[in-house]
């Protein structure tokens, strides 16, 4: 299709508007609310144009072009318009320093050294210098504004975690209430009320949180000024340089950009252009890494527990003790924990310094119980995240997608919008609710018969409840439904057995199945060594078989075992508790090149982009030095040499479990205890440290160790947000406080606990709820 | 709270689930509970499958729609144009510092709630108030307190 922009002849496609055309073919025409990845506005007319044959000044964004058109972007009525619709803008939008005299000299001016303190220059945009409206202010040559300015005083919002609002700055695009619509599908912001009264934000002031937001951070993204800001970088200015890695917050391991300023990171995006990508990232991915590799808690030089306590000591010194501990012992008395957050390469370079150099086959990792691993041997059935956009009907598992793998979500939002029948089996309220065709909850401590009735009801039509009927209908017409199964099913005290149903379940209806995990390596860790099971280990430390402990960036117990010697590496302190002999100070992602393992042994690999804090050094440099220092064999650790040694192809080898039959009894709540306790396990771990504890605004969404309650519950018994209550179950006590929240429906109780055990059991767990007066 | 339950889940049944049903089935739980409560809102979430900030949205738009509920007592203050010369907004001011509440909202005893209205149509009157059904014209500020005593 030929059309003529500018005197300029172009050939176009059919069907983009004529935005998209000049933008195409670098001819620039001024514009604030079209973007990208969403779909056209017409709200801010500044991409008016003229088209010959057309009435009046129709807006480049929302005009689709036609064969033979002529269109003028650039005349003088069309710039003079143009200014007297951004002056019109601009009348609400503190603008002093756009048109300021002293512009230029600004800079120059700002910072001065004075005894007392003074302005000079207006710094309070956390946009500027990388604000679309200041853009366009240059292009269109805008000195002054003839309208009288109106400071429209709202208060600034920055009680919420992760972003910053401040809507005095906000042009009313809409692009922040229109990407959580079209693209996130979470319609958790709107504009409300109409003409100069309007604000943006979500029913009646409710608080985000309350409202459903995911943190996701697409709204600060896509905002064109400088009204969202991300708390994390507000005035770090512009990056220096985008560099391309991996998240390794779970098993998703999402494509990312890392933002680095002064060789520091100082924030991640969604891969693609940066002022342009509302992306697909969870809070975690978008908000947290920051945070995480910058955390003040890291471990930064290696410490040594002397007789008089805790020192500092050099790295020739520490290597020294390590070598001395581990001469020291008999192999097949050391103990090794290893975290699925490591890199392929740091696990092979542990596999063969424990198995070849200390001779060790006591290898572990903190989460490897019986329950974990009845879950992942499933993942022989597993799809890829992709397949996913195949399937006819999706049911989804006791998974909850509160700010967790968001391209999944996603894409169960999408399919279940274009009329894919979706079931969502479990108790938490998530993003994905409001699609379900069903949200199923299981009758109250009777999940497992839950699922026989399914089983059942697929092999022999019988006299099942209706939910549970429908279920089986659409699942027996549709010819790829899709089973996805959340990490929470591990908590449960009859994983096992519901796992087992499940497995029959998908047996019989030929479904395919898609695991979620927390940890971005677990699967890697799995392929690369044959690991013993967690309780086999533990049952090694009891009997006092385990003279040395061995931890590597985990977290594997409540206080210290009985060994003689613990040494802990890790990018962050070990645990006081723990009272470890030994800590060495290691690198982590960002800081290390290497590469993690999908559910279906693929490889995926990332680039160190900055430096470790203090003396920290890799993992396989200390392995390197520790291996010198006891000068067993002539074998490098180092990432060249152990990259190589990676097998294309990775598979699973499962570690033995003996199963211990069930001792906790499960019963449903009854009248002395009505309500049902769920206890899930933090799934936003890493290293050997929870995201909540170490990150204040993530321990804002994700609390540790409180109860969430439903808003109806706490009305009837008078409980409100923040206070403490008594938990009882029949065997057990403890007071927790309240968080009254949405998630979860009405009689159950929610736990997220920051330990690896529950102190309820069984789990779910009926229990009694009375307030603590003291 | 059953109680509303009850009456939404009545007025549901006249509707499908499409969300273009949604302005009238706004429109008839304000007839019905005589205003839009964030309740009611979770309720049409449910049955639309739409967000509350997205229904809260339209509501918003519209001035219909009123997110308060009724006193025993509706205020109405002119503010059309030859109200609004002759002080109605001024008035309003009043009115709002008086009873402790803002345009839109109801006092806390239940007695009055207090709205604007663009012209009640007797200009001549100017300021005018009205207080249910009953006019106040040549309305000012010192006639505000006798003027609502008799209104229990």
């Amino acid at each position: 299709m030929k059309v003529t922009i500018d005197n300029q002849e172009i050939y176009v496609k059919e069907g983009i508007t004529i935005l998209d055309a000049a933008q195409e073919h670098n001819i620039y025409i001024p514009h604030l609310c079209s973007h990208l990845e969403l779909s056209p506005y017409g709200g801010c007319r500044l991409c008016i144009i003229e088209v010959e044959g057309m009435k009046g000044y129709p807006t480049a964004c929302t005009t689709k072009v036609e064969d033979k058109m002529v269109i003028r972007t650039h005349t003088k009525t069309l710039q003079q318009m143009r200014r007297e619709i951004l002056q019109l803008i601009l009348s609400e939008h503190p603008s002093a320093c756009l048109i300021c005299d002293e512009q230029e000299e600004c800079s120059s001016f700002q910072q001065t050294i004075r005894k007392v303190g003074a302005t000079t220059g207006c710094r309070w945009c956390p946009k500027d210098g990388d604000c679309e409206l200041q853009k366009v202010v240059d292009y269109l040559e805008i000195d002054k504004i003839t309208f009288p300015v109106y400071y429209r005083q709202l208060p600034i919002e920055n009680h919420e975690p992760f972003y910053d609002r401040d809507y005095n700055l906000c042009i009313y695009c809409a692009r922040c209430v229109r990407i959580c619509e079209e693209h996130r599908k979470s319609s958790v912001i709107s504009l409300r009320q109409r003409g100069r009264f309007s604000t943006i934000g979500p029913a009646f002031n409710m608080s985000h949180i309350d409202a459903g937001c995911e943190f996701c951070g697409a709204c600060v993204s896509v905002c064109p000024t400088g009204a969202l800001s991300e708390k994390g970088r507000k005035w770090g200015g512009i990056p220096d340089s985008y560099n391309a890695s991996i998240c390794p917050l779970c098993d998703l391991n999402c494509d990312i950009q890392v933002l680095m300023k002064k060789g520091k990171v100082i924030g991640t995006l969604p891969p693609g252009d940066p002022h342009q990508s509302g992306g697909e990232l969870c809070v975690k991915g978008r908000f947290c890494l920051t945070h995480i590799i910058n955390s003040p808690d890291r471990l930064k030089e290696p410490e040594y527990l002397f007789d008089e306590g805790i020192g500092i000591v050099s790295w020739d010194e520490a290597v020294k003790q390590a070598g001395k501990m581990l001469k020291d012992v008999n192999g097949k008395r050391v103990a090794v924990y290893l975290s699925p957050n490591l890199t392929l390469e740091e696990i092979l370079a542990a596999k063969l310094f424990f198995k070849d150099i200390i001779n060790t086959s006591n290898i572990t990792s903190s989460i490897l119980n019986s329950n974990l691993i009845s879950y992942i041997s499933l993942s022989e059935e597993s799809i890829s995240l992709k397949e996913i956009e195949k399937s006819d009907c999706i049911i989804s598992v006791f998974l909850n997608g509160n700010y967790n793998y968001a391209p999944l979500t996603l894409s169960i939002k999408q399919k279940a919008e274009k009329g894919t029948p979706y079931f969502q089996i479990g108790w938490i309220k998530d993003t994905t609710s409001r699609y379900a065709y069903q949200q199923i909850i299981p009758f109250p401590g009777r999940e497992k018969t839950f699922f026989n009735k399914i089983a059942q009801s697929i092999e022999n039509a019988d006299n099942s409840s209706p939910e549970i009927k429908e279920l089986v209908k659409k699942i027996k017409i549709s010819s790829n439904p899709i089973f996805i199964l959340g990490p929470d099913i591990m908590g449960l005290t009859e994983a096992d057995g519901i796992l087992k149903i499940i497995k029959k379940i998908i047996t019989l209806t030929g479904s395919k199945i898609f695991l979620t995990n927390p940890y971005s390596n677990l699967i890697g860790l799995l392929s690369l060594i044959d690991t013993k099971s967690n309780e086999e280990i533990n049952e090694l430390i009891s009997q006092k078989k385990i003279d040395l402990l061995y931890i590597i960036g985990d977290n594997p117990f409540q206080k210290r075992p009985p060994v003689n010697s613990i040494i802990c590496q890790s990018p962050f302190p070990a645990p006081d508790y723990l009272n470890a002999d030994l800590a060495l100070p290691s690198a982590m992602w960002g800081e290390i090149s290497g590469s993690f393992a999908d559910i279906k042994g693929n490889i995926k690999k990332f680039k160190a982009v900055t430096n470790p804090p203090g003396k920290a050094i890799q993992n396989n440099e200390i392995f390197d030095r520790i291996n010198k220092e006891i000068g067993k064999k002539d074998i490098k650790f180092t990432y060249k040499g152990i990259s190589k040694l990676i097998p294309k192809k990775l598979e699973m080898r499962f570690p033995f479990v003996k199963r211990k039959p069930l001792k906790a009894k499960i019963s449903p709540p009854n009248t002395s205890f009505p309500l049902l306790l769920i206890q899930e396990k933090n799934p936003h771990i890493f290293y050997n440290i929870s995201l909540s504890n170490n990150i204040r605004d993530m321990r804002e969404i994700v609390t540790e160790d409180a109860i969430i309650m439903n808003p109806t519950d706490a009305l009837k018994m008078e409980i409100q947000n923040g206070d403490s209550i008594f938990v009882k179950s029949d065997i057990y006590e403890k007071i927790y406080p309240i968080i009254v929240r949405k998630i979860i429906p009405q009689n159950f109780l929610l736990l997220i606990t920051s330990s690896r055990t529950f102190d309820f059991n069984p789990n779910p767990c009926p229990v009694h709820i009375r307030r603590n007066n003291v | 709270m059953e109680d509303l339950n009850i009456k939404i889940k009545e007025i549901f049944r006249n509707f499908s689930n499409d969300p273009g049903n949604l302005i009238p089935i706004l429109q008839k739980v304000q007839k019905e509970l005589g205003y839009i409560s964030l309740p009611a809102i979770e309720e049409i979430s449910c049955f639309l499958k739409l967000t509350e900030s997205e229904i809260y949205g339209v509501a918003s738009f519209y001035s219909q729609f009123r997110f308060n509920p009724r006193g025993r007592h509706s205020i109405t203050v002119c503010l059309g144009t030859a109200c609004h010369v002759r002080g109605g907004s001024i008035l309003m001011e009043a009115f709002e510092r008086d009873l402790e509440i803002k345009t839109g909202e109801c006092t806390l005893d239940k007695r009055f709630d207090l709205d604007g209205v663009a012209c009640l149509g007797c200009c001549a009157l100017a300021p005018v108030v009205k207080i249910d059904n009953d006019i106040y014209g040549n309305m000012s500020v010192i006639k505000l307190k006798e003027t609502l005593e008799p209104y229990e």
